[in-house]
């Protein structure tokens, strides 16, 4: 079946993106690698002229790390709860959008907004829902200047207010703000490629549906959803690759500190941390941490495709 | 024989040769074209202004010396673009940096030492030069452990004492001097006002850093090993502002959760009525005109409490320049030129000086009359930029210098985490204090 | 009982419900009216805080309690925004480089989607892998490289050096694939049977069946040149090439590094604005989907 015409013809239409794969993607992630293996290896002594062995010694200090364990778990945790929550929303979001008429195309521009603000008035308003001013928690001085809007809230109905990322703060009410922020920000793209995915859909299907009477629901899992199967899995599995990658949500509510001020660097991840290694001039440890972060990401990719062979439908 | 000698002979040619790439021609610049590319942070027009008229005069002097000015954005663009640009060879000559930067570039033994061009015997600066630079400004650039000297300030800031003039003398308040006052007159506030925090300090790192040198004790070294900071008299005074903060008395930028200047300046309930803070942000530590036009209170400011008012210990911060090494000496002689006018001509400084409300390096200064008359205009009010300035120049005597070396930079936000760590703590103070310490200096052990 | 009286009963049974159902239908809908509003507010929010943002003034911003409602309403933070960062130039320069790289590409998008959907060709799930690979390393990470990768062409400060490395993006790539494999494979073959090319092929029938996508790709794209920052400001950070986020981020910053961020927002929805005009343009583009004619069965 594969004609030799056509694999001459596709390589053509590769090689474009090849091209400039090779040059700047590839050739980067080989010197990637090779900093990964020169022991101690700093971009800047290297400019000066010192020179490094080979060895994984680099590996050995990203490991051992006394917050690496921790910059794992934020990683892993941040993404697990993160991607299919947004999913989830993101999907019943569209859908709803799909199927109004009045209105619609007032609320589908509200939901491109978020494209449109600026990170750091993102960064404030959470702030401004969640940070408590004031200082002497806990002791006979407390004084308290604002609780923040979600506090206030809380309070309204009754209930006592909760140290969300100030000092003494639990991690897992930092989890929970970083949560709510990241799946914030991840809505509106997933909401925007979805949507896009549900006007391609047939509208026979649906019409088919409507007259033998089908139940809402039974049209959302028998058609709707499998569907839309390849862009659901498109947005389960780049929200994965990018899940992984989190850092500048973290530094968009807690700041440098990564932190609450009694803890910093709770919240640090694994690219927080290969961050933090290239601003000290550590590209080899950042290599080596960009190495097995890599490896985590390669796996969860691998085990995302095998399921997705069984459950999408072109 | 014959073979040998003329190998010889041609050794003895190249010799002199590899000495002129390292050493300065000492004739000094010699007038060719060259161009010097020089970054920098200002871009508030007034501002902008004093540079580009400065280089205009520089250039009387120096017509053949081009000087490309660059705004590289922030402090930190400029530490993110310089290493890669270090590394791609082509960095600019001359640059606005924190000595901590400094160090950084240096791992590349990029940057060039000074010491032969301020000795220069043709372009070095004079006896008079060396000793109009403020003490404590120009010694920064040599504090890099080597005893070579790699910057030269700039513009400077400090930190003040902003405190709330009309609430002090309305209840016949003395201002402290020493940290014991303080802490009386936090009391007596606490009585007068309890719902006030008396005392915000705005930046934790400084604090513990100025605090080790006031108590003289160790904080850190520019040579193996670097981290000396986890010692007795340290614990001993985080422990005793701990104490103060069970008490009410004082709080910090990050264990408020905005910034104290902002308790300072409010007319609400809840206020601080003594506030530290840089002496370049004077601005912010005025309260807002109330609608006819007046101050709710008069601002005073004071240099900040000393630990033994007869050694007084201040910070110093704000940009240096430093230079490059270039294979073209008479490059590296232009740049010198320009950084010696920058930074030796009273006018220049003093001009920038009113215009950015950032301390002059020189001390020079004080003696150009628009200068002076800049500084009489202080008060608490319209005019708090001059008073700030003002004190700052009064308390010259005070500026220390910390160790620069690769993680002096990690090791000033490691202590300033120590201090809003343990400021907090209700139980258990002690051994935590003990474990914030040593954590501190293993994420700086670590970091490199 | 009659069959008249049956059949009246039946019309009255199916009329109820008909009711019961129209009944049902109308509680969905509300519930679902309910549920968009209640996500469309919370989406809403930081836009708002955004423009009450852009017209606070920076003593009332630098508040300890942040109001939701500004005291007084500083309308000239928007006049001061437009002419303190030189936002003509920034702007030319981001619409520029925006434009450019979109078309560009656009189509290398088109034609490398295309290879990986329809067509046939040794190692083509291992090479799609790798692709997927390149994803999983981070950003950060190549910048250096790249840095002299283009130090070395002599890219330094030009529009090339803007545009280029960044013409080919996976993640995109990844996207027209799926949207490729859903047009039916009947088709090409229809097509084929026809004698029409590949290429034509591509761009008379794939192209226009997955326009939607191609639009959702056009404006991420835009949005990319708008928000880019860090490779601006490390390669083209000039008067003459420098782009919109970095220019915004320094314009409002004092000397003493303190940021005027109420004029610094007030900037922001300034420039972004047009890409909100090219979102309502195309708007209907991505929603009014495709239609299909031409398939049988």
């Amino acid at each position: 079946m594969v004609e030799s015409k056509q694999q001459w013809k596709a390589w053509i239409y590769l090689a474009p993106a090849i091209v400039l794969l090779l040059v700047f993607t590839v050739w980067p992630i080989i010197n990637t690698v090779r900093m990964a293996l020169l022991n101690n290896y700093s971009g800047l002594k290297a400019a000066g002229g010192a020179s490094f062995e080979f060895g994984i010694s680099n590996f050995q200090k990203v490991i051992s790390y006394r917050r690496f364990v921790q910059c794992l778990k934020n990683t892993v945790l941040l993404c697990v709860f993160t991607v299919p929550i947004s999913t989830l929303l993101a999907l019943l979001i569209a859908v709803a959008l799909h199927s109004i008429r009045p209105l619609q195309k007032a609320l589908q521009t509200i939901f491109f907004l978020p494209y449109v603000t600026n990170s750091i008035a993102i960064g404030m308003v959470f702030a401004a829902m969640f940070n408590i001013v004031g200082s002497f928690f806990g002791t006979e001085n407390e004084l308290i200047v604002t609780s923040g809007i979600i506090n206030n809230v809380i309070e309204f109905f009754g209930g006592t207010r909760i140290n969300w990322i100030n000092y003494g703060s639990s991690y897992t009410a930092n989890m929970f703000v970083m949560i709510v922020y990241i799946v914030w920000n991840a809505l509106p793209f997933k909401i925007l490629i979805l949507l896009g995915g549900l006007t391609s859909i047939n509208k026979q299907y649906y019409e088919a549906a409507k007259v033998d009477s089908t139940p809402r629901r039974r049209v959302f899992w028998r058609i709707t959803v499998p569907l839309l199967s390849p862009m659901l899995a498109y947005v389960i599995i780049t929200g994965f690759i990018g899940g992984f990658k989190e850092y500048t949500s973290i530094v968009g509510i807690f700041g440098e500190r990564m932190g609450p001020v009694n803890d910093a660097g709770r919240l640090n991840t694994m690219v927080g941390f290969i961050y933090d290694s290239l601003s000290n001039s550590n590209e080899g440890r950042a290599s080596a941490a960009a190495l097995i972060l890599f490896g985590i990401i390669l796996v969860v990719t691998l085990i995302n495709l095998q399921v997705s062979k069984k459950r999408v439908h072109y | 024989m014959k073979k040998i000698l003329s190998l010889i002979l041609v050794l003895m040619m190249l010799i002199p040769s590899v000495a002129a790439l390292a050493e300065m021609p000492a004739e000094g610049y010699d007038g060719s074209a060259v161009t010097v590319k020089f970054y920098h942070i200002i871009n508030r027009d007034d501002q902008l202004e004093v540079l580009n008229n400065a280089i205009v005069e520089f250039n009387k002097l120096y017509p053949n010396i081009t000087i490309d000015a660059e705004n590289a954005g922030s402090y930190n663009d400029i530490l993110n673009r310089i290493p890669a640009e270090i590394k791609g060879h082509n960095e600019p000559n001359v640059t606005f940096c924190y000595a901590d930067h400094v160090a950084t570039y240096n791992e590349s033994n990029a940057v060039q030492t000074l010491d032969e061009l301020i000795d220069h015997p043709a372009v070095g600066l004079t006896a008079e030069q060396k000793a109009d630079f403020v003490e404590g400004y120009y010694n920064e650039g040599k504090s890099f452990g080597d005893g070579k000297m790699y910057t030269l300030p700039f513009y400077k800031s400090t930190e003040v004492m902003y405190y709330d003039k009309t609430f002090f003398e309305a209840n016949g308040l003395t201002v402290p001097t020493t940290w014991d006052e303080v802490e009386e007159v936090c009391a007596k506030i606490k009585e007068i006002d309890p719902k006030s925090i008396p005392l915000g300090y705005d930046s934790e790192g400084n604090w513990f850093i100025t605090m080790t040198e006031q108590y003289g004790s160790e904080y850190t070294s520019a040579t193996e090993p670097h981290y000396l900071f986890d010692n007795d008299t340290n614990k001993a005074f985080v422990k005793k502002f701990n104490e103060w903060y069970q008490k009410g008395y004082v709080t910090t930028a990050g264990l408020y959760g905005a910034y104290t200047s902002g308790l300072f300046t409010s007319t609400d309930e809840t206020r601080c009525y003594m506030c530290i803070g840089s002496s370049a942000g004077a601005r912010y530590q005025r309260p807002a005109k109330a609608e006819d036009g007046s101050y709710p209170f008069e601002v005073g400011i004071a240099t900040i409490p000393q630990v033994d008012v007869n050694n007084r210990k201040v910070i110093s911060q704000g940009p240096s320049v430093c230079i490059f090494k270039k294979d073209n000496p008479q490059e590296v002689l232009a740049t010198w030129l320009f950084v010696k006018y920058l930074t030796t001509d009273a006018t220049f400084q003093a001009n920038f000086g009113m215009a950015s409300g950032y301390m002059p390096a020189i001390k020079s200064v004080l003696e150009i009359p628009e200068f002076q008359e800049y500084l009489e205009k202080a008060d608490g009010g319209d005019n708090i930029a001059m008073l700030s300035m003002k004190v700052g120049m009064e308390q010259t005597d005070a500026y220390y210098t910390s160790p620069v070396f690769t993680g002096s930079a990690t090791a000033r936000n490691q202590v300033g985490n120590i201090m809003t760590t343990c400021l907090g703590l209700t139980e258990n103070v002690d051994a935590e204090i003990d474990k914030a310490f040593q954590n501190a200096v293993d994420e700086c052990e670590y970091a490199n | 009982m009659t069959q008249k009286s049956i059949d009246i009963m039946h019309a009255r049974n199916l009329h109820k419900t008909a009711a019961n159902q129209k009944i049902g239908r109308a509680l969905v809908l509300a519930g679902i009216y309910a549920f968009l509003i209640l996500m469309a507010l919370i989406v809403l929010f930081p836009f708002y805080w955004m423009l009450i943002s852009s017209v606070k003034s920076l003593a009332e911003y630098r508040f300890s309690v942040p109001t939701l409602w500004p005291r007084m309403i500083l309308l000239k933070n928007y006049a001061e925004a437009f002419t303190a960062a030189n936002l003509g130039r920034l702007f030319l320069n981001t619409l520029y480089v925006g434009l450019v790289s979109t078309l560009l590409s656009l189509f290398i998008t088109i034609i490398t989607a295309f290879a990986f959907a329809r067509l046939e060709f040794k190692g083509k799930e291992l090479l799609f892998a790798a692709l997927l690979a390149t994803m999983m390393i981070p950003g950060e990470l190549f910048t250096i490289t790249n840095y002299l990768t283009v130090s070395r062409f002599g890219w330094l400060n030009s529009y090339t050096v803007l545009i280029v490395p960044f013409l080919v993006s996976v993640f995109y790539i990844y996207l027209l694939r799926q949207n490729f494999l859903q047009i039916p494979n009947e088709l090409y073959l229809a097509a084929k049977v026809d004698g029409t090319s590949d290429w034509k092929y591509l761009w008379k029938v794939m192209v226009p069946l997955s326009l939607p996508t191609l639009i959702s790709i056009t404006i991420l794209k835009m949005m990319g040149s708008w928000n880019s920052y860090i490779w601006p400001r490390l390669v083209a950070n000039d008067e003459a090439h420098r782009m919109v986020t970095n220019g915004l981020r320094n314009a409002f910053t004092d000397t003493s590094g303190d940021v005027n961020y109420p004029v610094q927002m007030a900037a922001v929805a300034l420039v972004s604005a047009p890409l909100f005009l090219i979102f309502v343009f195309l708007r209907k583009y991505i929603m009014a989907g495709v239609s299909r004619s031409g398939i049988k069965g």
